[in-house]
């Protein structure tokens, strides 16, 4: 009995030093960091900017008085180091409270570090890390510092992390040149030898360097801003070239990603005249080597969509003039994801993941290729592009006005 | 052995989460590569097979503890040495396990505290559950099997829908051949953990209708094996199998990748609160057949004034076994399996099996004679 009750008394009085306040953080001791950027410097050593939110001032309801806040909603420090971790630590010289990078959702590399050094020395410790989240988006700052990105100030999202995170999402779904690609997803690629990731790149236009500056956004049109502007294509982890508008669209497409996204079609004299709009889109990649020892790669794509608009009068009643419309969707969209392929194979970088279902279906075969994979026998493969478009609605109307005038 | 009796049910319970315990938390059968979900299925077959020698052996002794018919199978004096060894092999895993998992509540959560007070407080509740004796445990295991149960359906429907699985990531199937994935069930999968069942025998004694023993066993080691198969499964599709081998806990990764509408996210909890659950039946019941295994061997009176003493041990042997957590890895995958499960799990039973095999036809031949 009295075990029992000296038991007892151990439990509550652990209870008591042990509910969660060992090395407890409360929230005004934390530093959120929304975005870290890492650049190369001059020196070779790598220059981390950090993203930190300043919790007053995005806080919605300090937001609505008259005329703007007095200072930003984020702050940025920057460091430089040979590691990320070092760097990482160094920023408490600067910083008055813990970093914390639990809701870190973006990480931004600048276009010259991973064109001279490739990615692969950056993602370790963020994998390592309990902290951080590897869903978090990477983005490649096109023609530009990753520090300059993550410094510049954005209207409608105020931290402008998210506006880059919420960029990419609502393009993805709605024009499809890029993607949202996030750690976790290009870790395997940089990994597998049958596939090479991409990522997409972000661009200043306007006055970059005033972007810091609160009177950047204080106007209509900020003077510094952001935008999606490519699609980044690696090989062996680095950049070896950035694609874009229909060249990129052809990449998301053979990688089935596409969402939504327009085909815009000519007719007769008048360029891109039809507008057709996708719905829903599947891909199917097969792989198979031929008898002669060569890789054969099947792409089919069904996509389902409605017309969007016209600007020349046909009847759009009538079904046979849908299925010539159809047969010019399925034309572009071929050319569109045949000459992305191309580029590809000009690149010898395999992109598409056509190694992995090589391997897949072939993995004999594969344990003879996979060592000069992209510099030998993807260039060689050949390409079979299906595409199969259905017109299901016309919107509204049916006959456009034009054909009313006359 | 206390005066205690849990019937075939609860049995079931038991083992299901015993089984679930650490096979969920490390990766399984990695050295078959994608083709992992194979060597498990295999060696739960393999397991299966271990299982009937188990339950031949108690068929001839129903009502007494293994560590007693050692006795009685192979004499005295080295019934009893073989019957210590047991008991150091079960404190040995116990602490094994016990490390297993304040090594994932260190590296996942609590990074700052101490492994041995996490163990500690871990283990204390273990201490607590096995003093009060099988009943207790059996009875608290039907609670949390439905809790985890729920947990995992809801984690399952919850990665699904998140769209993470992909298939291909497991093809091709049997690249390296079937040699290799034999190769992993017999050097990992099918001890751990379903080999492991050899620490029920301390516990069939128990069972109040013996009869249903077999049923129970059987099923509660095809639905845990079933259950892995799928987790380990969805694992390397969700991961891909190089971010699973290279992971520490993969579930936890695969976990983390849910997100669905934006707001059902970071559910680690969910995994942590499931996984400590059959992590403590683990360890209870490791630890249990422990403690009663040596008040049978030295005919302590009171079972459960052993259990300070030997959970003193277990925890302190939690902290040293390995200075390092990629050490108590290496150990677990490289020495254990060849020095221990193998002889305890499939050797000794086998030789034990035989010896009372022929004891006991010379018994019955006897009665015949007369």
């Amino acid at each position: 009995m009295k075990a029992n009750r000296l038991c007892t008394l151990v439990v509550f009085i652990s209870t008591a030093f042990l509910s969660g306040c060992w090395s407890n953080q409360e929230l005004p001791d934390l530093a959120l960091v929304s975005a870290i950027g890492i650049d190369k410097t001059e020196d070779g050593q790598y220059m981390n900017t950090v993203q930190v939110i300043n919790p007053g001032n995005v806080a919605g309801e300090s937001r609505q008085g008259t005329g703007g806040t007095e200072s930003p909603p984020v702050s940025t420090y920057m460091e430089k180091g040979n590691n990320m971790v070092q760097i990482q630590r160094q920023v408490s010289k600067k910083v008055s409270r813990r970093l914390y990078y639990a809701h870190t959702n973006l990480l931004v590399i600048g276009e010259k570090l991973v064109r001279e050094e490739g990615l692969k020395n950056i993602f370790d410790a963020l994998e390592r890390d309990n902290e951080f989240r590897t869903n978090a988006t990477v983005v490649i700052a096109q023609e530009s510092t990753a520090s300059e990105l993550v410094k510049t100030l954005t209207p409608i999202d105020q931290v402008p992390a998210e506006k880059i995170v919420n960029t990419l999402k609502v393009t993805e779904r709605m024009w499809g040149e890029n993607l949202n690609v996030a750690i976790r997803d290009v870790l395997p690629d940089l990994v597998s030898s049958g596939k090479e990731p991409v990522i997409s790149c972000f661009s200043m236009y306007g006055d970059a360097a005033t972007g810091e500056t609160l009177e950047s956004i204080q106007e209509t049109k900020p003077k510094a801003r952001m935008m999606a502007s490519g699609l980044g294509v690696f090989k062996d982890g680095k950049l070896v070239d950035i694609v874009q508008g229909d060249m990129s669209k052809g990449v998301i497409w053979a990688l089935d990603e596409i969402k939504s996204t327009l085909v815009s079609v000519d007719w007769k004299e008048k360029q891109e005249a039809v507008v057709y709009e996708v719905i829903r889109q599947k891909t199917d990649v097969g792989a198979e080597v031929n008898k002669d020892g060569k890789g054969k790669i099947t792409i089919d794509i069904s996509v389902e969509g409605d017309i969007g608009e016209t600007a020349v009068p046909i009847s759009l009643k009538n079904p046979s003039i849908l299925y010539d419309v159809e047969d010019k969707v399925e034309k572009k969209i071929k050319d569109n994801i045949q000459s992305s392929v191309k580029k590809a194979q000009d690149l010898q970088t395999d992109i598409f993941g056509f190694g992995d279902a090589i391997h897949q279906s072939n993995p004999k075969v594969w344990k003879e290729w996979e060592k000069e994979w992209d510099d030998v026998y993807f260039p060689e493969l050949e390409i079979n592009v299906t595409v199969d478009a259905f017109i299901r609605r016309t919107g509204l109307r049916n006959e456009p006005f034009l054909s009313s005038i006359d | 052995m206390e005066k205690a009796k849990i019937n075939a049910s609860q049995l079931f319970v038991l083992i299901f989460l015993f089984e679930l315990g650490s096979a969920l938390l490390v990766s399984l059968g990695l050295s078959a590569k994608q083709d992992a979900w194979i060597a498990i299925l295999l060696g739960m077959v393999a397991g299966m097979v271990l299982f009937f020698v188990y339950l031949s052996l108690y068929n001839y002794y129903p009502d007494i503890l293994p560590t007693e018919y050692m006795q009685k199978i192979v004499g005295r004096f080295f019934g009893k040495f073989l019957a210590c060894l047991y008991i150091v092999y079960f404190m040995y895993i116990a602490a094994r396990v016990l490390r297993d998992f304040g090594e994932l509540l260190v590296t996942f959560a609590y990074n700052e505290t101490p492994l041995f007070i996490i163990n500690a407080v871990l283990f204390l509740a273990i201490v607590y559950t096995v003093r009060k004796g099988i009943e207790v445990m059996a009875r608290t295991g039907e609670i949390l099997f439905v809790v985890l149960y729920f947990l995992a359906i809801v984690g399952f429907i919850l990665v699904v829908v998140s769209g993470l699985i992909e298939i291909n990531n497991l093809k091709p199937v049997l690249e390296e051949g079937m040699g290799t994935v034999l190769k992993t069930v017999i050097t990992e999968t099918w001890y751990v953990p379903f080999g492991e069942i050899i620490v029920f025998t301390m516990i069939f004694p128990y069972v109040n209708k013996p009869r249903k023993i077999k049923v129970a066993c059987l099923s509660a080691l095809a639905l845990s094996g079933i259950n892995i198969t799928i987790t380990t499964a969805i694992s390397i599709s969700v991961l891909g199998v190089d971010l699973v081998s290279r992971s520490q806990f993969p579930l936890l990764n695969t976990i983390q990748a849910i997100q669905v509408a934006e707001f059902l996210e970071r559910l680690d909890v969910f995994f942590m609160v499931g996984l400590i659950m059959a992590g403590f039946f683990k360890i209870s019941i490791y630890f249990y057949a422990a403690v009663t295994g040596l008040s049978n061997v030295f005919n302590t009176k009171e079972t459960s004034k052993l259990v300070y003493p030997l959970g003193f041990v277990v925890l302190f042997s939690s902290m040293t076994i390995a200075s390092s957590y990629s050490e108590h890895i290496r150990e677990g995958l490289q020495f254990v399996p060849l020095y221990m499960h193998l002889p305890f799990q499939v050797i000794i039973p086998s030789l034990l099996l035989l010896i009372a095999f022929i004891k006991n036809r010379k018994k019955k031949k006897g009665v015949h004679q007369k």
